[in-house]
């Protein structure tokens, strides 16, 4: 995922002729199965001898969020706390009326602005 | 008298631009699954994705399918694998056409693969397309692939947390198939508690009990997948 980020800014900053890539804002949700840590590091490997290298990674955390089309509830999941594993566990049931509700945030992976070094 | 200064304003060398992109890698995957899905249709095919971890079953599920099936529908298998095609050797020798997919290092199908593999079929004997995903139960949920329904395989020899331990794969999941049943007793777990687990998880998903390697239960996955 993170090449994937990597190639789409270089090709952007290359499109517009820039000379370097001095910050890269990334919107990653909490769901996604990616790791922030994991995120940075390979960033670092990847944009190294490019003209990213160097660049500042801003990464923004995105919460998950639910919707309800039943009884119109957005907000957080509802947990269930599993008294044989002590775990709580995320539930697609609305916290308010208990139907089945739709993801609607959290499973992002945004690449929200970059600033570029022009000529 | 005063000269007339001609000042050229020239921009500082080294001026920063700062460009709005707002571009959702996960969406673009999204989006292409759409396609995928509206191709499909309009070819008449409906896809099912079958994904799980390393080693739960699913291409005995998929080999189970494909027997029960297969004079009822016009089948064509996708394996995804890293590399190997020996599993999608196993699939063709049941007679259907078998569409070998080698992700390399990715851990997950996405939506671009299933598009190109698509281009190596011939859609008009084809109605039916089970598509085996990589052993994997975490990045396959981030990357729809344009099915009509998808399903998740666990095992319990895979323990019992496996469920509680990945919730997002299970709210993407159609039908779940617990698998290996006939081990329950040896591995000490409680196939009603996983299934248990998979409807708090995900009230919508229909759990069904299932011996791959003897068929038991299959029956009751095509039921559940509406075929």
């Amino acid at each position: 995922m993170t090449s994937q980020i990597v190639q789409s800014v270089q090709a952007e900053a290359e499109k517009r002729g820039a000379k370097r890539v001095t910050e890269v804002h990334l919107a990653i949700g909490k769901l996604t199965f990616l790791g922030l840590e994991q995120v940075r590091f390979a960033y670092e490997v990847l944009t190294k001898d490019t003209i990213m290298e160097g660049s500042k990674l801003i990464i923004e955390e995105q919460e998950g969020s639910v919707k309800c089309n039943h009884c119109g509830y957005e907000g957080g999941f509802k947990y269930e706390d599993d008294p044989l594993y002590h775990v709580p566990v995320p539930t697609l049931k609305c916290p308010q009326c208990g139907s089945v509700v739709n993801i609607v945030a959290g499973k992002e992976c945004t690449i929200k602005s970059i600033k570029l070094l022009v000529a | 008298m005063a000269a007339l200064k001609k000042e050229v304003v020239k921009a500082e060398e080294g001026e920063i631009y700062d460009v709005e992109l707002s571009k959702d890698l996960l969406k673009a995957n999204e989006r292409l699954a759409e396609e995928n899905k509206r191709f499909l249709h309009g070819n008449g095919v409906r896809a099912i994705d079958v994904m799980g971890a390393i080693g739960s079953g699913k291409t005995s599920l998929i080999e189970k399918l494909v027997y029960l099936l297969k004079n009822r529908y016009k089948i064509a298998v996708f394996k995804g694998d890293l590399t190997t095609t020996i599993d999608a050797e196993l699939i063709a020798r049941h007679g259907v056409e078998t569409v070998a997919i080698n992700t390399g290092k990715e851990c997950h199908l996405d939506a671009n693969l299933i598009r190109k593999a698509l281009q190596r079929l011939d859609l008009k004997n084809v109605n039916l397309l089970l598509i085996e995903n990589v052993g994997n139960l975490i990045c396959p949920a981030e990357f729809p692939l344009g099915s009509d329904k998808r399903v998740v395989v666990v095992s319990v020899t895979e323990g019992p947390y496996m469920v509680v331990k990945h919730p997002f794969i299970f709210m993407e999941a159609d039908v779940v198939a617990v698998n290996k049943v006939d081990l329950a007793k040896a591995m000490g777990v409680d196939v009603k508690r996983l299934e248990k687990d998979v409807k708090t998880i995900n009230p919508k998903s229909l759990v069904v009990a299932t011996n791959c390697r003897t068929g038991d239960g299959v029956e009751d996955v095509v039921k559940a997948l509406e075929l």
